[in-house]
């Protein structure tokens, strides 16, 4: 007896409850719950639409760079460098050219190192005086300038990763295929790379009015 | 858009319903369609004599008031007339998301023409519909906001917004540390030195709902969610109650209480008919993820514009886009999940 009261009160409630589901379940023209789950089930049957971005032609050269799966596009840099190729003027060791500049406004004049400190880094970190025209790693492998991103991840590991995949930092030009995405340096100063304080470039007096 | 009529039809605008076998008789496909009846035709239900009758006469009516205004302007009398037939055929057009490809072209045209005939310059609007296997999502970095503002200024040119009542799509919150999301306590018009101390940013505009109540409750579906994700409003449909603006939950929609205005020489003329076109008195508006330049492959404004790479924008359907590498791998959240409106624009801190 009690057996079977509690199988009806079981029945009565999946009822209940099923009754509900079907009445929160908002069937009415979309097929999926939620945009989760659409985007799920669109994606199965994804082919890349015609648009292209606009950012892809002659007026940015790129460079491609292939990290384990993604492989997108960069800027290239050493053109973008003024002063590049740096063996035009580093034909000299430094400690001559340093010489030379003496009671001059020496070249790099302008550079202040502000990059963790000086126990941790110096120029020396990035630069060699053996080959100025690239950069070297920790381990005094060659980079090559256009390629600093693999400079940055030695130590930035976490942002590296995140700017493989989209996270951090900023795709140019636009969504669409192919990806071009900035890298480290062109939003980042290397020898200050934190982004500095300023004002906002908008105040809104309506809104202060609006609110009085 | 096609697969929808019968939600879109529920007006009843005598609009002739569609249906699988049509009623003349033959089999479906030996009989011709009838062309869909547009802007004037849509909206008056009468017979044929009477419905012409009232053009003729309600035309004779407008030339004559153009013809009694232009007898002292130096306008011609070919443009003047020109202009009120394109009044006239604006006013009776019918519903942007009910016109034929072709109807869509015409009244595309029509405004170019009249903006010409008004200012002398050429404008270049666009009526690009959504691609295939395109859904357009948004991510927000609120640890990399620094709330420098950029994206409101190139929100603000891109859009042609009014510059009088200073209208912004992108409000950024600055709040404190600890607090949470105290969207009550949090400051959106700060002036100071940012980023603050002890203070975090965080953007909000019209967040594209899958599920947007703002378009349920438009009484003449002015507004309505495109292929591709995009909720927009055809501004000449809409009549102006602001019951959409009541339904966002999220302070997503503007609204024109005045003409809105724009120096001639800071008008962006690379328009969308759903999106940055000039809009006019009493009507709704909003962020459309800038649609005249996201259906051509380019990012909103607000993400080319902002300097530290918090914006991210993409295509939800494409498994290698950078928009779902954030979803994959970053602790995302939405605003008022639990509501059901299913934003799509995410929020994530590194
Ligand atoms: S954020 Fe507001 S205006 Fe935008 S789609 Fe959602 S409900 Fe509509
Ligand atoms: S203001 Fe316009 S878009 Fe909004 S509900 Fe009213 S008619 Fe529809």
């Amino acid at each position: 007896m009690k057996y079977l009261k509690i199988a009806i009160i079981k029945k009565v409630m999946l009822g209940t409850l099923i009754c509900l589901f079907v009445i929160s379940c908002k069937h009415t023209e979309e097929k999926y719950h939620n945009v989760m789950e659409k985007i799920e089930g669109e994606s199965v049957k994804y082919k890349a639409p015609s648009v292209s971005s606009p950012m892809i032609n002659a007026e940015i050269k790129t460079v491609l760079v292939e990290e384990g799966e993604t492989a997108f596009l960069i800027p290239e840099r050493k053109s973008q460098i003024s002063s590049y190729n740096c063996v035009e003027c580093h034909t000299e060791p430094l400690s001559v050219l340093m010489q030379k500049q003496v009671d001059k406004k020496a070249a790099h004049w302008d550079i202040k190192l502000n990059h963790a400190n000086s126990e941790i880094m110096n120029c020396a970190t990035c630069h060699t005086s053996n080959d100025m025209g690239n950069l070297h790693s920790l381990t005094s492998t060659t980079i090559d300038f256009n390629y600093s991103h693999k400079l940055c991840s030695q130590c930035h590991q976490k942002e590296f990763k995140d700017w493989k995949g989209g996270a951090h930092g900023k795709q140019l030009g636009g969504w669409s295929p192919p990806r071009l995405s900035n890298t480290c340096v062109n939003c980042h100063n290397p020898h200050a790379p934190q982004f500095e304080k300023r004002w906002p470039v908008r105040f809104n007096t309506e809104k202060v009015k609006e609110r009085q | 858009m096609s697969n929808n009529t019968k939600k879109w039809f529920s007006l009843n605008l005598n609009r002739t319903k569609k249906s699988e076998a049509c009623g003349c008789g033959n089999n479906a496909s030996s009989c011709e369609e009838k062309t869909p009846k547009d802007g004037y035709n849509q909206v008056m239900d009468v017979s044929m004599s009477r419905r012409s009758a009232f053009k003729k006469l309600t035309a004779g009516l407008l030339i004559g008031a153009g013809a009694v205004s232009t007898s002292c302007s130096v306008i011609s009398g070919d443009e003047s007339k020109e202009k009120s037939a394109i009044e006239w055929d604006e006013y009776f057009k019918g519903n942007y998301k009910l016109m034929t490809d072709k109807e869509k072209n015409e009244t595309v045209n029509r405004l170019v023409r009249s903006y010409e005939l008004r200012t002398g310059k050429k404008i270049n609007l666009s009526s690009k519909d959504a691609e295939e296997d395109v859904l357009f999502g948004y991510a927000f970095n609120i640890s990399k906001c620094q709330g420098y503002m950029d994206c409101v200024n190139a929100c603000i040119e891109e859009n042609n917004q009014d510059r009088a009542s200073q209208m912004q799509y992108i409000r950024i919150h600055e709040m404190e540390d600890g607090k949470g999301f105290n969207f009550e306590e949090s400051d959106d018009n700060y002036y100071h030195e940012v980023p603050a101390e002890g203070h975090f940013y965080m953007g909000t505009q019209c967040f594209h709902c899958d599920n947007p109540p703002c378009v349920e409750v438009c009484p003449v579906q002015a507004t309505w969610k495109e292929k591709d994700g995009i909720v927009v409003i055809d501004y000449d449909w809409c009549v102006g109650c602001r019951y959409c603006m009541a339904a966002c939950p999220y302070d997503g929609r503007r609204f024109n209480w005045k003409t809105p205005e724009v120096p001639e020489e800071e008008v962006n003329k690379n328009q969308h008919y759903l999106g940055n076109r000039l809009r006019k008195k009493g009507v709704m508006e909003k962020c459309t993820f800038c649609i005249q330049r996201s259906r051509k492959g380019q990012n909103p404004a607000c993400v080319e514009a902002c300097p530290t790479g918090a914006r991210t924008f993409g295509n939800l359907l494409d498994p290698d886009s950078t928009i779902r590498w954030v979803l994959e791998n970053k602790k995302v959240f939405r605003l008022k999940e639990d509501l059901g409106t299913e934003p799509k624009f995410w929020y994530y801190m590194d």
